[in-house]
C-alpha cells in the first residue's frame, strides 16, 4: 500500500527507459537524453557507458535511480550520479570498480525539451529535489519524481513566448550596439586622424616657431648690445647706492616671505591643534570593542606621537618669535636698516668712467669694446653675474626683445609639449581599435544608496555624498585590462569567459588601509550604464557596467544565455519541437 | 588635552609589557588580585594551607537541626566568627530521581531580610536564589528511595540514595564536610581542606584606631578601571572546596581557550596564575592557553579517572573563579587506591552555595543527569545542522543575492546567510537599512527558492535616540536595566548611547518576543532567524566591557547577582519571539548566543566567539568545542577563517576541513577582512573546500541523529577519547582529535601549516578504516600516521559501526530531504556493526507527536536489519507515510569478508512485501592495506520500514 507510489515511480522510470516517447517524427530516447546524445541508447538490450564503454549494463540499468557508469551516462534522467564531480568527496566505493578512472560526466545534464521555448541542460543536481527550475526547465520535467508531491506545470508556452519577445528586443538592441560600436570605432579612427593631422600642423609651426626664435634671438643680441653701450656710458648711480637699492629689494622680498611663512606657520599651528584635538577626542571616545583597524592604528599611532610630542604646546619659544616680529616690521631710521641713507650716497663715478670723459671717442669705442670683452669673459667664467650689470638699468627695448623672445621662446615649448602630449596619445592604449579613445572623459552615474557613483572613462572613479559633503575619489585610471569571469551554463557547467575591464588606481587613502581602487568591468551594452557598484571590501570597489564599446557579434549571436551545449544544435532542435 | 597623558604613557607602556602578538585588553579585565572577593578567598586558602592540621573549619552542622524528609535533609550550619559570634547558615541537602545530589547553604539572618543596606539601596536583602530558575529545565524532583541511615549522634550522618542505593552522601558535623561515596568509595569531598567561607552580612563599622584586625580593604566600595562598586551590601562571597579523590584530570566550566583538561592555577610551570574565571565578557581577540573569562560560561565540571566519570555543578551567577591543584601522593607506589586527586576551590560574589554533584559511573551518566537537571540540547532545525556562510557585513540586499547566486553556480552548497549588524537602519534593531536593503522580502524569497534562510542579528543594547520606537516603548513600559539609583541604566554599544532589555522581568519577555511577529519586525519571512549577540552583557565604555555590578534588575536583584545569567534570559526572550512568529505557526526556533549560561542548550547554539585567522586559533577551537559540549553545550563551533583577520588560502581550506567537524558549522569574517567566500580561494582550493562542504552534506542524517541523541540523553555531538574510551588513561587529555556521536567517525582535523599527514592517536583494537580509501589502521594505545596532504581530511571509522549518509549533493540541505540513503557498515574485528538513524521534518515539534524514524541497524550473522526503535505517536502513521518513497540506493560493506568474493546478490525482505527480492552486491577484494569492501546495488527498502538483507 505505502510502496504503490514508490512503484508508480519505478514503472515510470521502467516505462521511460524502455519504451520510446511517441515523438513527431525524431527518435525516441530515454528522459534527459538530449538528440546529440540519442545513439548511445539505441542498443535494445545493452548501454555502454558513453566515456567508457567497456563498461556494459543490461539497458534496464538506465535511469533505474542508481549510478552505474563511471561517467553517469546509465543516468540522464536521475540525481543518481550527481555526485560525479571533482567537487565531491569520492571514497573508494563511488568509484564503481574501475579503480582510479575518470570521473567527468559525460553528459552535460538533464535534457529539459521545453516544448514551446529552446530546450535546455539543466544540472543533475537539480533533478527532482523538490524545486521547479523554471529558468532552465520551464516544462517543469525536472522534477518528474514529484518527490514530496511537488508539481511542477509546464509554463513554456507563457516563458516562450516572454522570452522570444525579450529576446528579439535584445537581438534589436544589440545590433543598435554593434551599430554604436561601430559608431564609436568610426569616431575613434577620425579622432585619431584629428590627432595624427595635429601632429603635423604642429610640426609646422614648430618649424616656422623655431625660426622666429632664431630670428628674435639675433634681434635681441644686437639691440643688447647697442643698448649696453649707452648704459655703460650713463651710470645712473653710483655702485653703493646700487648696492643698496639691490639689497633693499633683496631684504623686502625675503621680509614679505617671512611674513608670509609665519602667517603659514601660525594657520598650521591652528590646524595641528585642531587635528590634535580631534585625534585626542578620537583616543577618548573610541570604541575599543569597534574592532576598526584603522582606528585602532589611529589611536595606537596617536599614543605613540603624543608621548613623543610636546602635543598642544606650539608656541615655540616666545622670545624668538618676538624677534621673529621685530624683523618682521618694515625698516626705517629707528630700526633695521636706514636705506634712504644709503640709497643717497653720493655718486662716485668709476675710474674708468670718469677717464673715458677725456678719451677721443674712437678710443673711447675701442675701450668700451675692450670693457664689454672684459665683462663677457667674467660673465662667462661667473666671477660676476649679468644682473650686476644691466639688472636695474635696462632699456625698453632690450626688454621688449627680451620678451619678444621669451614669448616666443615660450610658446615653442608649449607646442613642443603639445606635439609631446599628441604623439603620447597616439601611442597610448585605447583597447583594441582604439573603441575607448571617443569615450575619454565621458562620465556616467549612478545612484547607490546614499552615494552617486561616477565613472569617468580612462580619467576617475568617484563617490559623490547626495547629502552633500567633499566626493572622494575611488580612483585614477590606470590601465585597461581584462579578467576572467566564471559563468555557468543551465547545466551547472563553468566556463570562464574574458571580459575587458578599467582599472583605476590611488584613488583617496582610506583609514590606514589601502589607497581606494575601482576594477570597472564592462558588458555588452546598448547604452553606457552602470549596472552595480559594490564596495565588497574596505576601499576596494567594482563596478559592472554596460557599454556597446565591448559588444561583439558573439553577443548578438545569443551566447550569453548559458543554453547547454552550444547555440546552433539547440537552436535546430527548437526549431523542430517548434 | 593634558589628562590624556598620563593614560596614553601608560597604555604604551602596557603594551610594551605585553607578550608580542597577543593583542587582548589584558588590562580592561580584572586578574584575581584586582577582584577583591578572589583575594580574600585566595587568602583565606592559603591561611588553612598554611597552618596545615593546626587549621580547622569554623563551620559545624548543628546536629539538633537535622531533618530528613522526602529525600530532603534540613539542618543548621553554624559558622562560628573570627569574633566568636555565630551566624546561621540554613543547609538544604536534596537527593534527586536524576541521581545527583544538591547542597544548598543559604544565611538566615539575610533569609529573613534583617540586614541594612548602605548608600540607602533599596535592593534585594536576601541571598540570590533563582539562579536554577533560569538554569534548570525544572524543578529537580525528589528522590523518594533516599534514606537516613546512620543516626546523628555518631557526628556523622549518611544519606543512601542514587541506583540501586549505590550512592550515599556522609555528612561529618564537625567540622562541617560532606563526603559522597559510590559503591563506598569516596569520589567527591565538599570541604575537605575546610575552605568552606560564606561571608556573613556585617555593620559597616569603621575600626577603632590601631586596630589590626580583619583587613577591610576589599569589604566595601571597590574600584576598578575608574569605576566604583557601590556594594550595598558588602562582602558577601562564598567558597567551597571540592576534592576528587584519585582523579587526574578535570574538565568543562568553559568558556575559556584553554585545553580540555583543565590546568592547575596556582603557579608554576604549565600551569596558570590566576583561577580560571566566569564573568561573560565581549574579550577582543583573547588569548590562548588562558584561565580567563570570555563570552559564556557553564560552571558545570567533570572529573574523570580510568572507568570512572564524577561531575559538579555550582549554580550560581554572580562572578566565579575555580582554583585547581593537583596533588600526586608518591609515600606509597604500590599501595592500591588513591594516590592522586584533584582539588577544586570555587568562590563567587554573592548568591546562596548551590552545588549539585553527580557520581556517574560513566561520563554519559554524568551527561544524561546534568541534562536531566538543567535541560538537553534543543532538537535545531535541519538547516542549523549544516553549513552558515556569514559575514560582517553582506553590504546590501543585492550583495546577498549574488553571493547566494555564485554559491549555485559553483554547486557549493550551503543552507544560511547571516546578516551582522550593517544591515539595520543605523543599528535600530528590527528594522532594514533602507538605502542598502531596499527589499529584504524579495532577497528572502530568492534565498527560500533553494530552501534557503537567513540569520539576522539582533542584540539586547536599544539605541537611545527618540524616534526608534521600540526604544521608546523600553522606556515607557519601564522594562530596562536600572541603575544603582534606580534609573534607566544608559551605557555605549554599536548605536552609541544605548539602554539595556532587562529579560529578567516577565513583561520584557513577552514584550520582546512580541518584536518578532511579522507585522512588528517588518521586512523578514518564515526563512529569518536570529543571531544574539553582545548579550554579556557589552558595554563598551566600562571596564571588564560590561555593566557595573550595583545596576539593578527586575525584582530588586543587582546586576552582581545575575551576571552570567543576563545572556540566557535574552536569548530565551528570543527563543519566545520565534516560537510562534504567526499565531498558530509554531516552529522550532533558531537562536544564535555569544553569551551564555548553563540551560542555554534549550534554546539555542552558540560559537567561540571574536577569534583570529591564525593556525593556533584553528587549533584552540577543537578543545573549546569539545568543552562545550562536556558541559552540556554541545551545540557550538568557531568561526570558520577566524573572524580577525585574512587568512591564506591553506589556513582558509584546513579550517574548512576543521570547521565541518564543528556541531556549528559557520564561517564568519571581520569587516576589514578581504571577502572569503569559497568560490573565491581559486583553485586547487575552491575544489577542496567544496569537497570539504559536501562531505558535511553527505554525512547530514549522521549528524541529525546525533543532535537527537543529545536532545534526549544529554552527550556531547562531538566528543573527546574519554567518552569513548573510558578506561584508557593515554586518551583522557587529548583534545586535538573528535569522535562525531557515537557513529565511530574520529576525526583528526589539520591544524598546522604544510602538513603532510597526521598522528592519530587509537586507544582500541578495534579496525579503523580510512574513510576515503579504507586503508585499515589498528594497534591501542598508539598513533598512527595518516596521510593528510592538502586535499585529504584525517578521517577514521572505527569498525562496529554503520553510518548513514546521502551522497547526492544538493542546493542546500532541505531540497535533500527526499534523496535516498547510504549505508556504509564498517565491519568490526568481529564482523559485525550497528548504528542509529533519526528522521523527522527537520522544522516542526511534530517529532515530539510521533513523527518520525528512528531505526537501530544491525549487521552480523552474514544478514543486516533495520529495526523500529522509535515510539510511536499520533502523527507517525502520516509522518512514515509521507517518507514511504525514500530509499535506501546503496550499502558499502567495508571490511567484507573474504568469503564474500564469489557472492553476486544479497536477498531483500521488507516487511509488508509479498516476496523477499534480491539484488546484487560487488565484492572488491583487499589491496594492500585497503579493506576488501563489498557495494549491493540499490536495495529499494524504505528508510521508515523493517527490513533485513542476507548476505
Amino acid at each position: 500500500m505505502k510502496n504503490s507510489r514508490n512503484l508508480l515511480i519505478l514503472l515510470g522510470i521502467a516505462t521511460c527507459s524502455t519504451t520510446r516517447a511517441a515523438g513527431k517524427g525524431g527518435p525516441s530516447r530515454p528522459r534527459g537524453v538530449g538528440p546529440e546524445f540519442a545513439k548511445y541508447y539505441t542498443d535494445p538490450t545493452t548501454f555502454s557507458c558513453i566515456l567508457h564503454n567497456t563498461v556494459k549494463i543490461p539497458l534496464s540499468s538506465v535511469n533505474d535511480n542508481y549510478c552505474d557508469c563511471p561517467d553517469g551516462s546509465d543516468e540522464p534522467g536521475t540525481s543518481a550520479c550527481s555526485h560525479l564531480s571533482p567537487f565531491s568527496p569520492f571514497t573508494e566505493a563511488e568509484r564503481l570498480s574501475t579503480g582510479d578512472v575518470d570521473l567527468t560526466p559525460a553528459l552535460p545534464g538533464f535534457y529539459c525539451k521545453n516544448k514551446g521555448h529552446r530546450p535546455s541542460y539543466i544540472s543533475f543536481l537539480r533533478v527532482n529535489d523538490g524545486i521547479c527550475d523554471y529558468d532552465a526547465c520551464c516544462d517543469g520535467s525536472d522534477e518528474w519524481a514529484h518527490v514530496g508531491g511537488t508539481k511542477c506545470e509546464d509554463k513554456c508556452k507563457g516563458i516562450g513566448k516572454e522570452w522570444r519577445k525579450k529576446e528579439g528586443e535584445r537581438q534589436k538592441s544589440l545590433s543598435k550596439a554593434l551599430k554604436k560600436k561601430k559608431e564609436l570605432i568610426f569616431d575613434a579612427v577620425k579622432l585619431r586622424k584629428e590627432v595624427e593631422g595635429r601632429i603635423g600642423d604642429l610640426e609646422v609651426e614648430i618649424k616656422a616657431q623655431e625660426l622666429k626664435v632664431q630670428s628674435l634671438e639675433t634681434a635681441f643680441e644686437e639691440i643688447e648690445r647697442e643698448e649696453r653701450g649707452k648704459t655703460v656710458k650713463t651710470p645712473k648711480k653710483g655702485k653703493v647706492a646700487l648696492l643698496a637699492g639691490l639689497g633693499k629689494a633683496r631684504v623686502e622680498e625675503l621680509r614679505s616671505a617671512l611674513i608670509e611663512v609665519r602667517s603659514q606657520r601660525d594657520e598650521s599651528r591652528t590646524r595641528v591643534k585642531e587635528l590634535e584635538d580631534v585625534l585626542s577626542k578620537l583616543k577618548a571616545e573610541h570604541n575599543p570593542n569597534f574592532n576598526d583597524e584603522g582606528v585602532k592604528l589611529a589611536v595606537r599611532s596617536w599614543e605613540e606621537y603624543a608621548a613623543r610630542e610636546t602635543v598642544g604646546d606650539l608656541s615655540g619659544d616666545a622670545a624668538r618669535d618676538g624677534d621673529l616680529f621685530e624683523i618682521s616690521k618694515p625698516d626705517s631710521a629707528s630700526s633695521g636698516v636706514d636705506w634712504e641713507r644709503w640709497e643717497n650716497e653720493k655718486e662716485k663715478d668709476e675710474f674708468i668712467y670718469k677717464i673715458l670723459a677725456y678719451l677721443p671717442p674712437s678710443l673711447v669705442r675701442y675701450l668700451e669694446d675692450k670693457l664689454d670683452s672684459v665683462k663677457s669673459f667674467l660673465i662667462a667664467n661667473s666671477i660676476i653675474s649679468e644682473t650686476d650689470l644691466d639688472s636695474s638699468s635696462e632699456s625698453k627695448a632690450v626688454t621688449d626683445a627680451r620678451n619678444a623672445l621669451n614669448s616666443a621662446r615660450e610658446s615653442l615649448g608649449s607646442t613642443r609639449k603639445s606635439l609631446e602630449d599628441h604623439r603620447l596619445d597616439i601611442g597610448r592604449e585605447y583597447g583594441p581599435e582604439n573603441v575607448f579613445r571617443p569615450l575619454k572623459g565621458r562620465c556616467f552615474t549612478k545612484d547607490v544608496g546614499e552615494y552617486t557613483y561616477e565613472h569617468c572613462f580612462l580619467e576617475h572613479t568617484k563617490q559623490i555624498p547626495k547629502k552633500g559633503g567633499s566626493s572622494v575619489t575611488m580612483g585614477n585610471f590606470a590601465r585597461i585590462s581584462s579578467m576572467h569571469v566564471d559563468e555557468a551554463r543551465s547545466s551547472g557547467q563553468i566556463y570562464s569567459v574574458e571580459k575587458t575591464t578599467i582599472e583605476y588606481e590611488n584613488g583617496q587613502m582610506c583609514w590606514s588601509g589601502p589607497a581606494r581602487s575601482t576594477i570597472v568591468l564592462l558588458e555588452c551594452g546598448e547604452d553606457d550604464e552602470i549596472l552595480k557598484v559594490v564596495e565588497s571590501e574596505k576601499c576596494i570597489y567594482s563596478m559592472v557596467m554596460k557599454t556597446p564599446a565591448v559588444c561583439s557579434d558573439e553577443d548578438v549571436n545569443g551566447n550569453g544565455n548559458g543554453s547547454g551545449s552550444g547555440s546552433r544544435s539547440t537552436r535546430i532542435i527548437g526549431k523542430d519541437e517548434l | 588635552m593634558l589628562p590624556c597623558r598620563p593614560l596614553s604613557l601608560l597604555v604604551i607602556l602596557v603594551s610594551f609589557l605585553m607578550v608580542p602578538g597577543v593583542t587582548v585588553k589584558k588590562e580592561n579585565f580584572k586578574t584575581c588580585e584586582q577582584s577583591g572577593f578572589c583575594t580574600r578567598n585566595r587568602a583565606y586558602a592559603d591561611d588553612a594551607g598554611a597552618k596545615g592540621a593546626l587549621w580547622t573549619s569554623p563551620y559545624e552542622l548543628d546536629s539538633a537541626s537535622i531533618r530528613f524528609k522526602n529525600g530532603q535533609l534540613h539542618g543548621t550550619v553554624l559558622k562560628t566568627t573570627t569574633i566568636n559570634e555565630k551566624v546561621r547558615l540554613p543547609l538544604t541537602v536534596s537527593f534527586l530521581r536524576c541521581g545527583a545530589a544538591r547542597v544548598v547553604v543559604d544565611e538566615e539572618r539575610r533569609m529573613k531580610g534583617e540586614i541594612e543596606l548602605r548608600h540607602g539601596s533599596t535592593i534585594r536583602k536576601e541571598r540570590y536564589n533563582e539562579a536554577g530558575k533560569w538554569a534548570l529545565a525544572r524543578d529537580p524532583e525528589l528522590s523518594e528511595s533516599a534514606s537516613l541511615e546512620i543516626d546523628k549522634a555518631a557526628g556523622y550522618t549518611k544519606v543512601s540514595y542514587g541506583p540501586d542505593g549505590r550512592f550515599a552522601a556522609i555528612i561529618r558535623h564537625t567540622p562541617f564536610e560532606v563526603q559522597f561515596q559510590r559503591n563506598g568509595e569516596i569520589h567527591v569531598k565538599l570541604n575537605d581542606r575546610g575552605l568552606l567561607n560564606v561571608e556573613q552580612w556585617r555593620a559597616k563599622v569603621d575600626p577603632p584606631d590601631g586596630d589590626s584586625g580583619e583587613d577591610q580593604s576589599t569589604w566595601w566600595d571597590e574600584t576598578f578601571g575608574g569605576q566604583t562598586d557601590s556594594k550595598p551590601r558588602g562582602p558577601e562571597s562564598i567558597g567551597l572546596d571540592i576534592a576528587f579523590p584519585g582523579y587526574d584530570h578535570v574538565f568543562g566550566i568553559p568558556e575559556h581557550a584553554d585545553s580540555i583538561s583543565l590546568k592547575e592555577t596556582r603557579g608554576g610551570s604549565g600551569h596558570h596564575d590566576d583561577p580560571y574565571r566566569m564573568y561573560n565578557a565581549d574579550v577582543f581577540e583573547y588569548e590562548l592557553n588562558s584561565p580567563m573569562s570570555i563570552y559564556g560560561c557553564i560552571p558545570f565540571m567533570q572529573a574523570h579517572r580510568k572507568n570512572s566519570t564524577v561531575g559538579v555543578f555550582w549554580l550560581n551567577a554572580a562572578e566565579t573563579w575555580v582554583d585547581i591543584v593537583k596533588t600526586k601522593s608518591s609515600i606509597n607506589p604500590l599501595a592500591v587506591g588513591i594516590s592522586s586527586k584533584t582539588q577544586t576551590h570555587w568562590f563567587s560574589e554573592s548568591g546562596q552555595l548551590d552545588v549539585f554533584i553527580f557520581l556517574g559511573p560513566t561520563a554519559q551518566d554524568v551527561s544524561r543527569a546534568y541534562g536531566e537537571l538543567t535541560g538537553y540540547t534543543q532538537l535545531p532545525q535541519h538547516f542549523a545542522i549544516a553549513y552558515h556562510q556569514s559575514r560582517w557585513n553582506y553590504v546590501t540586499d543585492e550583495d546577498v543575492r549574488d553571493v547566494d547566486r555564485k554559491f549555485d553556480k559553483y554547486q557549493i552548497p550551503y543552507d544560511v546567510i547571516w546578516l551582522d549588524i550593517e544591515y539595520t537602519d543605523g543599528k535600530r534593531y528590527f528594522t532594514f537599512d533602507p538605502n542598502n536593503f531596499p527589499d529584504p522580502l524579495g532577497m528572502e524569497d530568492q534565498l527560500d527558492g533553494s530552501g534557503r534562510k537567513v540569520v539576522l542579528i539582533i542584540d539586547p543594547h536599544l539605541k537611545n535616540v527618540p524616534d526608534y520606537q521600540v526604544d521608546h516603548e523600553l522606556k515607557s513600559k519601564g522594562l530596562g536595566v536600572k541603575d544603582k539609583d534606580g534609573n534607566l541604566y544608559e551605557g555605549w554599544c554599536w548605536p552609541g548611547s544605548s539602554h539595556w532589555i532587562d529579560c529578567f522581568n516577565p513583561a520584557a519577555i513577552s514584550w520582546w518576543a512580541h518584536q518578532f511577529k511579522y507585522d512588528k519586525f517588518k521586512g523578514t519571512s518564515p526563512n529569518c532567524f536570529i543571531w544574539n549577540d553582545m548579550n554579556e552583557p557589552s558595554v563598551f565604555n566600562l571596564p571588564e566591557t560590561t555593566m557595573p555590578k550595583h545596576n539593578i534588575h527586575y525584582d530588586g536583584w543587582e546586576h552582581r547577582d545575575v551576571h552570567n545569567l543576563y545572556g540566557l534570559t535574552y536569548m530565551s526572550a528570543t527563543y519566545h519571539g520565534l516560537l510562534e512568529r504567526k499565531k498558530g505557526v509554531v516552529r522550532r526556533p533558531f537562536v544564535l548566543t555569544r553569551s551564555f549560561y548553563a540551560g542555554a542548550q534549550r534554546v539555542g547554539a552558540t560559537w567561540t566567539g571574536d577569534n583570529l585567522a591564525r593556525w593556533d586559533h584553528l587549533a584552540a577551537s577543537i578543545p573549546m568545542v569539545l568543552n562545550n559540549g562536556i558541559a552540556g553545550f554541545p551545540f557550538v563551533g568557531a568561526d570558520v577563517g577566524g573572524f580577525f583577520g585574512n587568512p591564506d588560502k591553506e589556513l582558509l581550506t584546513r579550517w574548512y576541513q576543521t570547521g565541518i567537524f564543528y556541531p556549528f558549522f559557520r564561517a564568519h569574517a571581520h569587516i576589514d577582512s578581504r571577502r572569503r567566500e569559497p568560490y573565491l580561494a581559486g583553485e586547487p582550493y575552491v575544489t577542496i573546500i567544496t569537497q570539504a562542504i559536501r562531505l558535511r552534506y553527505q554525512l547530514l542524517p549522521a549528524w541529525y541523529t546525533t543532535f537527537y541523541q543529545a536532545s534526549v540523553e544529554g552527550l556531547p555531538i562531538v566528543r573527546p577519547q574519554y567518552y569513548i574510551h573510558p578506561d584508557d588513561e593515554h586518551g583522557f587529555a587529548i583534545d586535538d582529535q573528535l569522535y562525531i556521536g557515537s557513529t565511530g567517525l574520529l576525526a583528526k582535523p589539520v591544524v598546522t601549516e604544510g602538513a603532510a599527514s597526521v598522528d592519530i592517536y587509537l586507544a582500541d583494537s578495534e579496525r579503523y578504516y580510512d574513510y576515503f580509501d579504507y586503508t585499515i589502521y589498528q594497534g591501542a594505545g598508539r598513533r598512527h600516521t595518516v596521510p593528510a596532504p592538502l586535499e585529504k581530511i584525517p578521517l577514521l571509522m572505527q569498525g562496529g559501526h554503520i553510518i548513514p549518509r546521502k551522497d547526492r549533493p544538493r542546493r542546500s540541505s532541505a531540497l535533500m530531504k527526499w534523496d535516498p540513503y547510504t549505508l556504509v557498515i564498517a565491519l568490526g574485528k568481529d564482523g559485525e556493526a550497528e548504528g542509529s538513524i533519526y528522521i523527522d521534518d527537520g522544522e516542526s515539534f511534530d517529532y515530539q507527536r510521533g513523527a518520525y524514524i528512528h531505526r537501530n541497524f544491525q549487521f552480523g550473522g552474514s544478514a543486516l536489519w533495520s529495526e523500529d526503535i522509535g515510539t510511536k505517536g499520533p502523527k507517525t502513521g502520516e509522518y512514515l507515510k509521507t517518507m514511504a518513497g525514500v530509499k535506501v540506493e546503496k550499502l558499502v560493506v567495508v571490511g567484507a569478508p573474504q568469503s564474500w568474493q564469489d557472492k553476486l546478490s544479497v536477498t531483500v525482505i521488507e516487511e509488508d512485501a509479498k516476496s523477499s527480492t534480491t539484488t546484487s552486491l560487488q565484492f572488491h577484494a583487499a589491496q594492500g592495506n585497503k579493506a576488501a569492501y563489498a557495494v549491493v546495488k540499490n536495495p529499494n527498502v524504505a528508510i521508515g520500514k523493517s527490513w533485513k538483507i542476507e548476505f
